[in-house]
């Protein structure tokens, strides 16, 4: 890895930390045995999506994307990672919800949100 | 100009519906079954109407409120989407109709409401998935698929049915979270989300990013295959599949598992296109994990007693046939992929609600107390055993012509170990498959008379209408073979 790559790599760091947390999301839900835990490591993995998409359309210096006739021509960021982000974030949250009222039940049920108290009492 | 609303309105006025169900519930409970039967129906119908309209002619493309395409959501309903439409609306309305008999004894009767939200959103998505042409509108559908799957499964409410059920959702919310990261690279990539300009911008910058191209691609198989159960993602499928009530087994392993297939079909040959997917190791991949999904899916479902376990690891070896043909990558292999597809749904609704019969006229699910149910349930399991056949591949029934279709395709690639691994895989289904028709038949003393089954017609209905497909997909294959190769070549061709 020369010079060159550091610097790049760098450059790009919202890239970097993306990959970092989607990576460290997907661990914590296969490794963890805590099942609230394991909802934390999707809502993790989605986050680092969201900064991801954000990342991709932000552009250098330039500003929030709204219309103001008052400052004339200048460099907008890309809006549409913005509105997809949007979608995204209500999809997690779906997921969320959804996964902590199964998680309720399960609690219910067993008594217990520990996967390996769950098996042993299979 | 109807022809070209009718996708949108099938889709929209499903999904409407799917939200009044719960009220509709709540003023009279018998009410919003009949209300899902008739939904689906003509759902049903309208693919029909499509499908004539489409399948002699050109592909229908809409722009949703009229924005042109690289800005708007575009729907774009071709061969293979009306193809795949007329299968999962004629499924769906099969099992609407066979759930108005089995629903009451599956779930809590509170419940029936909801049960049916579930259902039509399931059914709205799929047709959404199949037909759309953005691809972050597909990611929007998958979710929407894989929550409302889920959902059909929890909403049993026993202890199996929720540990299977946070078991599927933890895997499936990984695998969105994959193909959403793969949808952000191909933006980032082509600032498209179109996905006939992103195929365009993708052919020019091809040699520019190629890592980023990999991994997009990387990241889209492990998605869609840990949606669809590629063989060593596939740990969620038994258990979710055979703790989910009868009815929502039917559509998980018949066509849920499939349009993921589809999509990611649409992925490879519409997205990437034929150059790139065949230049990457993704094709080779395929191949490998889909036989061995093919053999060691046939010897796990060998070891389980539980009939409705040993058909959910049978659908893991089945998805290995559809996956085999896509990573052939022919014309053959991949419009045997898409027949199987087809047969795969016939076959696995059939076993699946025949499963279910007989566990509400004996309730039993064991396969070894099946003695002398071929005299007290004979319909029932004639057509079981017409199911069985075609999943053991024996000429004249469906199963027969997806595998020497298969064959047909490995010997335009040379892989002539395929067509020994598709014998073995067929050998070991009957090994697995035959002693239960067996036992039905030959075995629990000569009964005098023979009684006819005691279900209620709506749940008789579905299964022999399964079960005649079957045997007219294996006499006439040429009829869908014929379509699906025109779609095989214009697969290939793409591009």
């Amino acid at each position: 890895m020369g010079k060159l790559d550091i610097i790049r790599l760098l450059n790009n760091f919202p890239f970097l930390i993306a990959i970092i947390l989607f990576s460290l999301g997907c661990l914590i839900v296969l490794t963890q045995r805590n099942l609230i835990k394991k909802v934390i490591g999707i809502n993790v993995m989605e986050t680092s999506i969201f900064l991801f998409f954000i990342a991709a359309g932000n552009i250098k210096g330039a500003v929030p994307p709204i219309y103001n006739p008052a400052q004339g021509d200048v460099l907008y960021v890309n809006p549409i990672p913005q509105a997809l982000i949007l979608t995204g974030i209500v999809v997690g949250f779906s997921v969320t919800a959804f996964a902590l009222s199964i998680i309720v039940s399960l609690y219910r049920f067993y008594g217990t949100v520990h996967v390996t108290e769950l098996m042993k009492m299979r | 100009m109807l022809l070209h609303r009718l996708p949108v309105m099938m889709i929209i006025s499903t999904l409407i519906i799917a939200f009044l169900t719960p009220i509709f519930a709540r003023w009279e409970r018998e009410f919003c079954r009949y209300l899902a039967v008739a939904v689906t129906g003509i759902n049903f119908l309208i693919s029909i109407y499509l499908a004539f309209e489409i399948l002699p002619g050109s592909p229908i493309i809409i722009y949703m409120g009229g924005w042109q395409s690289p800005w708007g959501i575009e729907l774009k309903v071709d061969t293979m989407a009306s193809i795949m439409l007329l299968l999962i609306t004629g499924i769906c309305f099969l099992v609407a109709l066979y759930s108005l008999g089995i629903l009451e004894m599956e779930i809590p009767r509170e419940k029936t409401g909801w049960y049916y939200t579930a259902y039509l959103l399931l059914t709205a998505g799929m047709v959404g998935m199949v037909s759309t042409n953005d691809i972050f509108n597909l990611y929007v559908m998958v979710e929407i698929v894989s929550i409302c799957a889920c959902a059909l499964v929890v909403v049993k409410g026993s202890k199996e049915a929720t540990e299977a059920t946070l078991k599927y959702l933890l895997l499936a919310a990984i695998g969105s979270g994959f193909i959403l990261f793969a949808i952000g690279f191909l933006y980032m990539l082509t600032g498209n989300l179109n996905i006939n300009y992103i195929a365009g911008e993708l052919a020019m910058i091809k040699d520019i990013y190629p890592f980023v191209l990999w991994a997009s691609l990387g990241f889209f198989v492990v998605g869609f295959g840990l949606k669809s159960a590629l063989f060593p993602l596939h740990f969620w499928l038994p258990d979710a599949h055979s703790s989910a009530p009868f009815p929502s087994s039917v559509l998980l392993s018949s066509l849920v598992v499939k349009v993921y297939i589809i999509a990611l079909l649409k992925i490879f040959y519409f997205v990437f296109g034929p150059k790139i997917f065949g230049q990457s190791t993704m094709p080779t991949l395929l191949l490998v994990l889909a036989s061995m999904a093919m053999i060691i899916g046939s010897l796990f479902a060998f070891t389980q007693l539980d009939l409705k376990r040993r058909l959910a690891y049978s659908t893991v070896s089945q998805i290995g046939y559809i996956f085999l043909g896509l990573g052939l990558g022919t014309i053959w292999g991949l419009a045997a992929a898409l027949l199987h597809i087809i047969v795969h749904a016939f076959m696995k609704a059939c076993l699946f609600m025949t499963a279910g019969n007989i566990y509400y006229q004996t309730g039993k699910k064991n396969v070894r107390c099946f003695s002398g149910l071929g005299f007290t349930m004979p319909v029932t399991m004639i057509a079981f055993t017409v199911a069985i056949f075609s999943m053991v591949g024996i000429p004249f029934f469906g199963g027969f012509a997806t595998k020497y279709g298969l064959a047909l395709g490995s010997f335009e690639r040379n892989h002539y170990f395929i067509v020994v691994l598709l014998i073995l895989s067929g050998l070991l289904n009957a090994a697995y498959f035959f002693p239960i028709a067996w036992q039905a038949f030959f075995t629990g003393g000569a009964k005098e008379k023979i009684e006819l089954d005691n279900v209620p017609l709506t749940m008789l209905l579905p299964v022999c209408i399964l079960a005649v497909g079957i045997i007219l997909l294996g006499i006439f294959p040429q009829v869908p073979l014929a379509a699906l190769k025109k779609v095989a070549s214009g697969l290939l061709a793409s591009s």
